[in-house]
């Protein structure tokens, strides 16, 4: 096992561990737990992250140029979450708005709702021959595909 | 949350039965009547009838896929939640913006090989051939299996609400009549028919919702007139977390991101793709696709509730009213019928997946995991499709309530029983065969024990905390742990095709 995909696999429990100890907060405090929230708000886009790099490992080169694209949203969802928990409450009829919404609004649906949008699908398109599949890749498994169908029609017969 | 999913079989819609929405409701089913046909003489095999002979191109499986993903609630009961919940109720649907990529990279690619290298038609096919096990593919079919009886039932009553306030034919006759159409094109053309009403029936969502959302922005005077509306009478509605706490709202965004892995309506989609290499470009067009349904979400909540606090609504008598309300008195009629032939769609759209699916583990992966094979797949397919969808419309056509605790549970259940065997284990080679059981075993008590408990009144889990997500963290956990315990014990080595399908 790689490197990158041993480090996704180890992140992935750790950071699902780590929800399961936010939600054991909030049941024992009957949801009262101040805790909760800021463990989730950094576990869950984690947890998200790894998975996606654990499917995106390929072989042993690891995760390539997609690095940038993981940690930058990463690091959206990250701070978007802990934005909208830090930043005071300040929404009013007086408040400026941000492309129709009061700034926190804003930040939840245009940064963690669209950003991801426009980085990760074309992240995926861009590098889709290099890390996903090539027509050689595809070739292999239909070679394999091959072989399978005739050991069946053998067995079969 | 779980309330909500299931609100539109909770709610009575008013009658919208005018001569414009009857006319646009009989061309709908006309429409699905000729695509059917078509699909009926394409469809020869079982290959055909379960994954339309991996022939579909990349554009219909998108909207197809787009068509499947979301159903009534995005149109009724979605529009309704963020009414009343304010920007809490988008963490349910935000989290499109990552899973379309997280699907392709995790699963789509790994599926779509071992289709082409295995002939694999079903999810628990998958399941089989990574572990080379027939108790791991006989363990999540049944897992599968449970949650799509509580799925189709839900599914069934909403075709009858919707069917009824289209036609004014009463509930018992709208559901009949909906399973009725639903069944007629599954039988007869299988995933083929299915995958290409999908298509007509995700295109019509999407221009539907895009006009309704245009429609409200228009009447409102834009974005930011709805939200200066908004925050002079209730400013907690457009806060980030809107009236949920934020442990509820970020407890949605995990269960919807990370639980769309085991969505089998989606999942079972990858199968079909004519030519793998086209994956490039399906996260972006599905991604996209699905943002352009979901405007109708986001729009009409927040639009009624502008309209509701300006006066410029009457209030509603339930949340579930808001696109009713606001399509039957403020736009025109046509757009109202487009709408409400929408939500028809979504809901045969998903009934359809779910029949189709539910057949081929009945006739293909059942019989596998017991050591048999079905001689003739494609007529039992049949015969399945009609024993479920009838079965489906005689459950629905029971208590309300009874209903809905069937459907409580579709989504919880698929994400903790599939996300760790299906998407972790297609991913790690440590993943072992107990591992993959335990999780399925450990994913599916979990979530009938505390939704049981929970309809019982037995137990009420706190704000932001949810049977689903609790199950999803449990079996996942359960996954690792079982996993790395007996790595050193396991039987077989993983089969030389599907560890080439793991490492590329």
């Amino acid at each position: 096992m790689t490197r990158a995909r041993r480090a996704a696999v180890v992140v992935l429990f750790v950071s699902i561990a780590t929800i399961a100890i936010a939600y054991g907060a909030a049941l024992v405090t009957r949801g009262a737990s101040t805790l909760a929230p800021w463990i989730a708000a950094i576990a869950v886009p984690i947890s998200l992250i790894a998975i996606m790099i654990l499917g995106a490992v390929r072989g042993d080169k690891g995760i390539g140029r997609l690095g940038i694209p993981f940690g930058f949203v990463a690091l959206i969802l990250i701070v978007g979450f802990l934005a909208a928990l830090i930043l005071p409450a300040t929404e009013s009829s007086t408040s400026s708005l941000w492309l129709g919404l009061p700034m926190r609004a804003a930040i939840v649906i245009y940064g963690i709702g669209v950003l991801p949008i426009i980085v990760l699908p074309v992240a995926y398109a861009l590098t889709f021959e290099t890390q996903t599949l090539s027509a050689q890749d595809l070739e292999r498994v239909r070679e394999l595909g091959r072989s399978n169908a005739r050991n069946q029609a053998q067995s079969d017969t | 949350m779980t309330e909500r999913v299931i609100a539109l079989t909770q709610t009575a819609l008013p009658s919208a039965a005018q001569p414009a929405v009857i006319t646009v409701g009989l061309l709908y089913f006309a429409v699905i009547v000729g695509i059917s046909v078509w699909a009926a003489r394409r469809t020869r095999t079982a290959n055909d009838f379960f994954v339309a002979g991996k022939g579909i191109g990349l554009v219909a499986l998108t909207v197809a896929s787009v068509s499947v993903s979301v159903s009534g609630f995005a149109f009724i009961g979605g529009p309704g939640f963020v009414y009343t919940a304010g920007l809490g109720a988008v963490y349910i649907v935000l989290p499109a913006a990552v899973t379309n990529v997280m699907g392709a990279w995790v699963l789509a690619k790994r599926m779509r090989l071992l289709g082409e290298a295995r002939g694999l038609i079903t999810i628990p096919d998958a399941i089989g051939a990574r572990y080379d096990s027939r108790a791991a593919q006989g363990v999540s079919a049944i897992a599968i299996l449970i949650g799509i009886i509580g799925y189709m039932a839900t599914n069934a009553l909403a075709m009858g609400v919707v069917i009824n306030a289209i036609f004014g034919v009463g509930l018992g006759w709208g559901i009949w009549i909906g399973m009725g159409v639903t069944l007629a094109y599954s039988a007869s053309g299988g995933i083929l028919a299915g995958i290409y009403n999908d298509v007509f029936q995700g295109t019509l969502m999407g221009i539907a919702s895009v006009l309704v959302f245009v429609f409200v922005l228009k009447l409102a005077g834009g974005l930011g007139a709805i939200s200066q509306t908004i925050l002079q009478h209730d400013p907690l509605f457009l806060s980030p977390w809107g009236k949920l706490t934020p442990l509820a709202a970020l407890s949605f965004f995990f269960v919807f991101s990370m639980g769309s892995l085991g969505q089998p309506q989606a999942v079972h989609k990858y199968y079909m793709l004519r030519d793998p290499l086209q994956l490039k470009w399906y996260p972006l067009l599905k991604t996209l696709g699905l943002i352009l349904v979901l405007l109708l979400y986001f729009g009409v909540g927040v639009g009624v509730k502008a309209f509701v606090v300006s006066g410029r609504l009457a209030p509603l008598a339930s949340p579930d009213q808001a696109t009713p309300a606001l399509l039957l008195t403020a736009t025109p009629i046509v757009l109202a019928a487009l709408v409400f032939s929408g939500v028809a769609a979504a809901t045969m759209s998903a009934a359809n997946s779910f029949i189709n699916i539910g057949a081929a583990i009945v006739t293909h992966d059942l019989p596998i995991a017991l050591g048999r094979r079905v001689k003739n797949e494609l007529r039992w397919g049949r015969a399945v499709t009609i024993l479920i969808a009838v079965a489906a419309a005689i459950t629905a056509q029971q208590s309300g309530a009874m209903v809905a605790f069937l459907g409580i549970f579709g989504w919880g259940l698929f994400a903790s029983t599939l996300v760790p065997a299906l998407a972790v284990g297609l991913n790690w080679q440590g993943a072992t065969t107990a591992g993959a059981i335990s999780s399925i075993l450990t994913g599916l008590f979990i979530t009938l024990a505390l939704e049981t408990a929970s309809y019982l009144k037995l137990f009420k889990f706190p704000a932001g905390v949810t049977a689903s997500a609790v199950a999803m963290v449990a079996s996942l956990l359960v996954f690792f742990a079982v996993s790395w315990l007996t790595s050193r014990g396991r039987d077989q080595p993983i089969a030389e095709d599907v560890k080439l399908v793991m490492e590329l």
